[in-house]
């Protein structure tokens, strides 16, 4: 096999692994059932296919346009400030149906350099939810391509697992008596 | 012969991309279990020719599981892959200590699954 047959063959793999993951994370999301089972799947897609275990999920009060935590796993969201963390270009990125990513900044570059990203939950062309992704596992060195199709994947078919029909009623998220806020504390499973 | 897998994991997302794995991309056939409980009860009845097991489950983590398998006679000499998140060196003792064969961090890629599982049982 030559280089260029080696590259083709890379690609080939890392392509079709990318399809396994798109499949089985869009078959678990949609096979969720109920609101903390989909809250499960998201954090296991999350670790199994992103390599973090450190993410939190914001809701957008759709009056308000207030952010407040709704759950987070592997980090105390309590005092967590997602508008610092975002900026006003990130958040507005985010509020557009952007995903925001920060990539690792290199392996000197501590706290701030490291790698993260904001997930907009998308329904009906607004976003009703941030999921967060704040900090990758040590053999994880970055987010890569394939990983920006996983957060696409969150932002368009996450909604309706997470906040229910409710999230597509006429008055938006925040109406739905399944969304309610659940609490999980950090770091007890992987 | 067909080799048998028994995959453990109490994420269904795991389970669901490993069997994906090993059915699409290998003759293997796969067995699974959702804890370290029902790994040690399956891995009697079915006498896998691998097992391939997360860490941190309900009821019985994997290294408990690994020390049972060790520990019984049908299954002291079936092969055991750990899968986890954490790769510290500290923690990878902690298993080969347990009696696990290998270790395979998450996220997993699958060549280097498949290339793992390969050495143990053969293409």
């Amino acid at each position: 096999m030559n280089r260029d047959q080696h590259k083709a063959f890379g690609r080939t793999e890392a392509d079709a692994m990318n399809d396994l993951r798109l499949g089985a994370a869009r078959k678990r999301l949609a096979e969720s059932q109920g609101q903390e089972d989909a809250i499960d799947a998201v954090r296991e897609i999350v670790a199994n296919f992103l390599g973090s275990e450190e993410l939190g999920l914001f809701r957008v009060d759709r009056r308000s346009s207030a952010l407040r935590a709704f759950w987070s796993f592997g980090i105390d969201l309590e005092g967590y400030d997602l508008l610092q963390a975002l900026g006003d270009a990130g958040l507005e990125r985010v509020m557009r149906g952007e995903c925001h990513v920060e990539l690792a900044a290199g392996e000197h570059a501590g706290e701030m350099g490291r790698a993260r990203a904001f997930v907009p939950i998308r329904v009906g062309g607004q976003t009703i939810a941030i999921l967060a992704i704040l900090r990758l596992l040590p053999q994880k060195l970055d987010f890569d391509g394939a990983d920006m199709e996983l957060f696409k994947l969150f932002s368009d078919e996450a909604a309706k697992p997470l906040f229910g029909p409710g999230a597509f009623g006429p008055d938006g998220p925040g109406t739905n008596s399944d969304s309610q806020p659940v609490t999980e504390g950090p770091g007890i499973r992987a | 012969m067909t080799k048998k897998i028994l995959v453990v994991d109490d994420s269904k997302t795991a389970l669901m991309m490993e069997r994906e794995i090993l059915e699409r991309r290998t003759t293997y056939q796969c067995v699974t279990a959702s804890d370290g409980r029902e790994a040690v009860e399956k891995a009697q009845q079915e006498r896998p020719d691998l097992v391939l097991m997360d860490v941190v489950m309900p009821h019985m983590n994997g290294f408990e599981a690994c020390k049972m398998m060790r520990q019984q006679a049908s299954t002291r000499e079936i092969p055991i892959v750990l899968v986890t998140t954490r790769g510290e060196e500290a923690y990878m003792e902690a298993g080969f200590q347990s009696g696990c064969n290998d270790y395979i961090t998450k996220p997993i890629d699958s060549a280097e699954l498949i290339a793992l599982l390969q050495s143990y049982l053969g293409e």
